[in-house]
Order: structure tokens, then C-alpha cells, then sequence
């Protein structure tokens, strides 16, 4: 099989190339025209982290370097080296592509969202008709392995940032999300984050809280949430089951001070305080109030090492369902090797049928023939069976090589089935021809 | 019978043991491959523990209340099935192990201990005392699940706030659902308690001529009752949250275990049959 993947992700370069190379999805429709001059069929996956093509090559002499070069004359950049590129060819360019759709290949082992990257990938080149029988078996082979990965393993378990951690923390907490109020200081990367976890939680009623109150608006759009100006942060602090704070601030935003009245106004109903920012927002001593949860970075961290822990304890099983998937795989793709020659074989045999019914159509019966037509039909179908399922056996197990060629050469010389098929279909043209 | 009744006897605690066992594997394992299956384990032990009772009441010709350790059993069916209810109705499935434990415990030692044949005092026959001592256990069967999801809570609590994300953390559901799963218990044992102190008000002063509301044993009940009543009610009425309801349930419950310890082992009571 002459599979090929060409990649530059995480491992191979360092986050600013890997930007400058990244597709967008208007991109990969463009390059799409130029890499079928080379490509019988392939697909472009692009994201933050990766830039992948995966394709069959139209010739045998193909040169996956001018790969790169047409890459690299599509989206030029100046730093990137040969080094940062991988290739894989045939079995590893299908192992790659499979421990990618898996989330083992990723960043953050596990990552959820690769897998719909690839199958939207797989998308655009099936709309631009740059996908085949081989591509179509291969992408859905990978979509099973990254549905399996989830399903059967704990490679997607478990909070893998901070911000995620924090929401598993409340759940550790509260039960029902979408009860509770929330109240986001700042309005940064990380708070935009956290609170988009929240609102997919299902948390009711999201408040933000920012020195530039345009995004804490813009923020508060974007999750359906509120605002609070900023100086009266500390009168509203009771009616908030979850307080994250996220901001720049060189100084602590609340202290031990502001979170007791508030407690006090809650009658004991639980608060948790998470601190993700660096240097931290609330004084830690808030910790030692009853039914305040505080927690900061270094104790968010402690769950989200445990996560990948247990997620790179999953790898050898997802590893296991990539093996078992490239077996049906190359099975399948085996197969399609011997089915031309299946093929022949069975035309074979019917034109000898044909031939010998040929001879004795006039001799008799309609009603004869017609038995002797289905019960001919049926005695090749029975010679043929065993063969057909035996080699087909030999090409799925992908085992013995060997054994499926010589199988194969034996099969064609025994019924000189090349030979038979083009003198068949010379004398057929001439017929024609006449 | 009586021969299947002693084999039932021999199988019960170790019907509880594996039970216990696999709750317990499926808490520590973290790998969710028995979370279906032990309620399965859990359901056949409650069946044949309650096809034992069944037994032994037509054997016997009375309740299985008449002695401490047919008690005992019944305690260990009482526990186990109270949870079994709250795991159907709330499908939380990670807290077994630790309510599994008090029947394995209490199964055991009825098992050890156990007659097979004894006189019965007629007192002991009157099935208004059957009403009184079950819904008595499944009361206390109630504070006692409560006070394990209350000492559960506890536990988390002290995890949360020191920041330590182990076992507990990982396998025990949230506070807020160990803080309903500790109340709708001790709600449902207040409950059954009233019951069985109603029963015992109306039948009690007519079978014991030395009946008196002042014996020891009614009073600690009573006092049991109304701790609980108010911690129900302070819940409900005066918007109590956490920890406090919580250590006011656990109170309740240490002081209930002392009042019983107290009452059948130091007081003198007309309400001592065994």
C-alpha cells in the first residue's frame, strides 16, 4: 500500500511555526487543486497544534519532499526546516493516522476535539471528490478508532486544564449546576474559559466582573451572562454559590474581610472560590471559613496531573484498539487485491458454461435447457466456493504475504487467466468491431 | 425446614461478605466493571435474606423479633434494604460498601449466635409488638444510613477544604447530594420511628401492667425524637445548610446509640424482653 502522511505537529515544532503553517479551512480548499497533481486522493488536517496530509500517490516514483514543496509555495514560511516534517508510509501512515483520531498523538493526550477535526477534514476533501474507495475505508476505520478510544477507555476522562479541573471541583460540590449562580472575575482568556465550561454545565445565571467593563460586556454576550461594575464587586458577593477569579491584578482582589459578611448573608450555604490567576486574586486564608471551598492553581494542578496520568495509563489499550482496526483495515485492503483475480477466475469458468451450453442449446428442450443453465450455474458455484473463500481468508488475515501472492500467480497460471482474459476481450472487441 | 432454615443461617453472611466484597472492589477499582452487576449481588442477598425471615416466621409461628440476634438479622435485612430502595430511587451506586458493612456485621454475629430452639414468651407473639419492633429497626436502620452519609460528608468536606483529590474524591458523589441522601434518610427513619412509637403508646399500656411514661427507655426515645424533630425542622424552616445539618444528624445519631446502650443494658425497664 503506498499511503502516505506528511506531518508537522507539537513534537516536531515549536508553536510559532506550527501557527504560520496552520490552514484555515478556505486554505485547504485552495490547496486541495494542487495537491491533486500529485495525490490520487488525500485529505488536510490543520489545527492550532498539527498540519497533516494524508494521500495516495498517482505514481509509483512519487517524491514525498515535493510534497512539502508544494506546501510550503502555498503557505510559505521562512523558518521551517526538512526536520520539522514526518513522513509515514503504509502501515505507519495508517498507524499515524489512527493514534491521531485516538488523541494519543495530541498535545494533551485525550483531546476531544481531534477527532472532529478529522472527520471534518475528511469532509471538505469528499466535497472537492478528492476521496476514494481506499481514503473512505481508511477515514471511517479512524472515526471508529477515535469512537472507540472514548467509549472503551479513559483517554477523554477527566479534567486536563485548570479551568476544566475548577468546574469539576464545583461538581464535587454542588449537584445540580443549573441552580447555582456564578460570578467570574475578569475577563481574560482563562476566565472566558472557565466560564464557557460553566455554561456548558448548565450553570443558570453567570456573572461577570471586570475592571474594563466593554469586556466583561462582551464576555457576558457571549455566555448570555451579567455584569457587575467592578467597585461593587464585594456588596454582591453573597449571592454567589461560585466565585472564579481570573484577572491580572498584582494585589488580592478579596480578602478573609469580604468573604466573611458574605458567608454570614448565606446562612452557611456553601461557597467555592477558585483562584486561577497568577499572582493570586483571593487571600488563601479565605480557606479557613466554614463552607468556603478554596482553591487555587496549585491545587487545581494536583487534579489535572492525576488526569493525565490516567490517561497516559490508557494509552496501551487504546494502542490495542488501533492494532485491531489496522488488522480489519489491511484486511479489507488485502482483499481488495485478490478480487480482480476472484473475478477472473469465476468469468473463467463461465464462459466455459456458456460455451458448453452454447453447443447443446438447439439439441434441447427449453425446459431442459433451463435445468441444465441453473444446475451448471450451481456446480461452479460449488467448485468455485472453496477457492474464493480460502483466498479471501489468506488476504484478510494479512499474515503471509507471500503465501496470498504465490496463491494468486499459482491460481492465474493453472487457469492461464490473464492470458484467457485478453484474448477473451480481443475476441470479444473484433465481435464488437464487426 | 428447620434444615433449610440453618443452611440459609450458614449462607447469609457470606451472601453479605461477597456483596460487601464487590461493592467495595467496584469503590477502590475505579474501573466502573461491577457498577451494574453488584446491585444485581445485592438484590439476590436481600431475596434470600427475606425468604430466611419468611421461614423462620412460619417455623416459629411469630415475627423473628423474639430474641437479640434474630433483631440483629432483621437489622442486617433492614440496612441493606433501606439502601437498596435509595440506590434504585437516586441511582447513586458508589456508597454501598460503606452501609453494606453494619449488615455484614450484624449478620454475622446473628449467625454465630443464633437458636434454633427456644421458648417464646406469649408477649413476644402479639403482632402489634411485629408492627412496633420493624418499623423501631427500620427507623433506626434509617439514622444509621443517615449517619453513614453523614459521616461521608464529613470526610469530603475535610478533602475539599485540604485539598486532597484521591479515592474520595474521585468516588464519592457531591456534598450536595450526601447532604439530601444523609436528610431524605433520617427523614424517612423519623418517620418510621413515630410510627413505632405510636404503636408502642397504644399497645404498650395495655400488655404491661407496669407500664409508667417515665421508664428510662421511652424518655431516651422520646428525647431521640425530638432531636431529630428539630434538626428536621431547622432544616425545612430556618434554611440550614451543610455541615451544620450534618453534625446535628450525627449528634442525634450518638446520642440515640447511648440511649439504646443505656436503656437495655443499665436502666431498669418494663421494656427489656430479652
Amino acid at each position: 500500500m503506498n499511503f502516505l502522511s506528511i506531518t508537522i505537529n507539537h513534537k516536531t515544532a515549536p508553536i510559532e511555526l506550527r501557527e504560520a503553517l496552520h490552514l484555515s479551512r478556505n486554505e485547504i480548499v485552495d490547496f486541495i487543486p494542487v495537491l491533486k497533481n500529485e495525490l490520487s486522493e488525500g485529505v488536510v488536517i490543520s489545527t492550532c497544534n498539527r498540519t497533516e496530509i494524508f494521500g495516495l500517490p498517482k505514481n509509483d516514483n512519487f517524491n514525498s519532499n515535493s510534497l512539502v514543496s508544494s506546501l510550503l509555495e502555498f503557505k510559505p514560511v521562512k523558518e521551517i526546516k526538512p526536520e520539522n516534517f514526518v513522513k509515514y508510509f503504509s502501515c505507519g501512515a495508517v498507524k499515524h493516522l489512527f493514534s491521531v483520531s485516538a488523541g494519543i498523538d495530541s498535545l494533551i493526550i485525550g483531546d476531544s476535539q481531534i477527532l472532529g477535526q478529522v472527520k471534518e477534514a475528511y469532509e471538505i476533501s469528499e466535497d472537492l471528490n478528492f476521496t476514494g474507495t481506499i481514503l473512505s475505508r481508511l477515514f471511517d476505520s479512524a472515526v471508529k478508532v477515535g469512537k472507540r478510544s472514548i467509549s472503551e477507555t479513559g483517554i477523554g476522562e477527566g479534567a486536563v486544564t485548570v479551568s476544566y479541573a475548577a468546574v469539576q471541583v464545583v461538581e464535587k460540590i454542588f449537584a445540580n449546576l443549573d441552580k447555582k449562580s456564578a460570578l467570574i472575575i475578569g475577563a481574560g482568556e482563562t476566565a472566558e474559559l472557565a466560564a464557557v465550561h460553566l455554561h456548558d454545565k448548565g450553570v443558570e445565571k453567570i456573572t461577570i466582573s471586570n475592571r474594563t467593563i466593554e469586556r466583561a460586556e462582551k464576555l457576558a454576550e457571549k455566555i448570555h451572562g451579567e455584569i457587575i461594575p467592578f467597585q461593587f464587586l464585594k456588596e454582591h458577593l453573597h449571592n454567589f454559590d461560585i466565585i472564579i477569579s481570573a484577572t491580572s491584578s498584582d494585589n488580592f482582589i478579596l480578602t478573609k474581610e469580604d468573604i466573611i459578611p458574605a458567608v454570614k448573608k448565606r446562612k452557611g450555604s456553601p461557597v467555592v472560590i477558585m483562584d486561577i490567576a497568577v499572582p493570586r486574586d483571593v487571600e488563601p486564608e479565605v480557606k479557613k471559613i466554614d463552607n468556603v471551598f478554596y482553591h487555587d492553581m496549585d491545587s487545581l494542578k494536583i487534579i489535572v496531573d492525576q488526569n493525565l496520568l490516567k490517561r497516559r495509563n490508557e494509552i496501551p489499550i487504546v494502542e490495542k484498539i488501533i492494532m485491531e482496526e489496522m488488522v480489519s483495515f489491511f484486511g479489507w485492503y488485502n482483499a481488495l487485491e485478490v478480487v480482480p483475480t476472484i473475478k477472473s477466475l469465476r468469468e473463467f469458468f463461465d464462459e466455459i458454461r456458456s460455451d458448453e451450453l452454447e453447443k447443446i442449446r438447439n439439441k434441447i428442450s427449453d425446459d431442459d435447457y433451463a435445468k441444465i443453465e441453473d444446475m451448471t450455474r450451481r456446480m461452479i458455484g460449488r467448485i468455485l466456493h472453496n477457492p474464493t473463500v480460502k483466498l479471501r481468508e489468506v488476504a484478510e488475515s494479512g499474515a503471509n504475504l507471500q503465501k496470498l501472492t504465490s496463491n494468486t500467480i499459482l491460481l492465474k497460471e493453472l487457469f492461464a487467466l490473464d492470458k484467457n482474459r485478453t484474448n477473451n476481450n480481443s475476441q470479444k472487441e473484433s465481435k464488437d468491431n464487426h | 425446614m428447620l434444615a433449610t432454615i440453618e443452611f440459609l443461617n450458614i449462607v447469609l453472611p457470606v451472601l453479605y461478605l461477597f456483596t460487601f466484597v464487590v461493592y467495595a472492589y467496584d469503590f477502590f477499582a475505579e474501573k466502573n466493571l461491577l457498577t451494574n452487576s453488584k446491585r444485581i449481588f445485592l438484590f439476590i442477598t436481600l431475596f434470600v435474606h427475606i425468604f430466611y425471615l419468611l421461614l423462620r416466621t412460619m417455623e416459629y409461628d411469630h415475627t423473628p423479633i423474639t430474641n437479640k440476634f434474630e433483631i440483629f438479622s432483621l437489622l442486617a435485612f433492614s440496612i441493606c434494604f433501606s439502601y437498596f430502595i435509595l440506590e434504585l430511587l437516586t441511582d447513586i451506586r458508589g456508597t454501598g460498601l460503606f452501609i453494606i458493612f453494619f449488615s455484614v456485621v450484624f449478620q454475622t454475629v446473628s449467625t454465630f449466635f443464633i437458636e434454633h430452639d427456644y421458648a417464646v414468651p406469649d408477649v413476644l407473639r402479639n403482632r402489634l409488638l411485629g408492627l412496633h419492633v420493624i418499623s423501631a429497626l427500620l427507623g433506626y436502620s434509617g439514622i444509621t444510613i443517615s449517619a453513614v452519609y453523614g459521616v461521608l460528608f464529613l470526610i469530603l468536606y475535610k478533602n475539599l477544604k485540604a485539598s486532597k483529590f484521591g479515592l474520595i474524591f474521585n468516588r464519592l458523589p457531591s456534598l450536595e447530594i450526601l447532604e439530601k441522601l444523609s436528610f431524605y434518610s433520617l427523614v424517612i427513619g423519623f418517620a418510621l420511628l413515630s410510627v413505632a412509637i405510636t404503636i408502642g403508646v397504644i399497645w404498650l399500656p395495655s400488655a404491661f401492667p407496669n407500664f409508667s411514661y417515665t421508664d428510662p427507655k421511652i424518655i431516651g426515645t422520646a428525647i431521640v425524637w425530638f432531636v431529630y424533630g428539630t434538626g428536621i425542622v431547622s432544616k425545612l424552616f430556618a434554611n440550614w445548610y451543610g455541615k451544620k445539618v450534618i453534625i446535628f444528624s450525627l449528634s442525634g445519631f450518638v446520642f440515640a446509640i447511648l440511649s439504646l446502650i443505656f436503656t437495655s443494658t443499665l436502666a431498669n425497664t418494663f421494656h427489656s424482653f430479652y
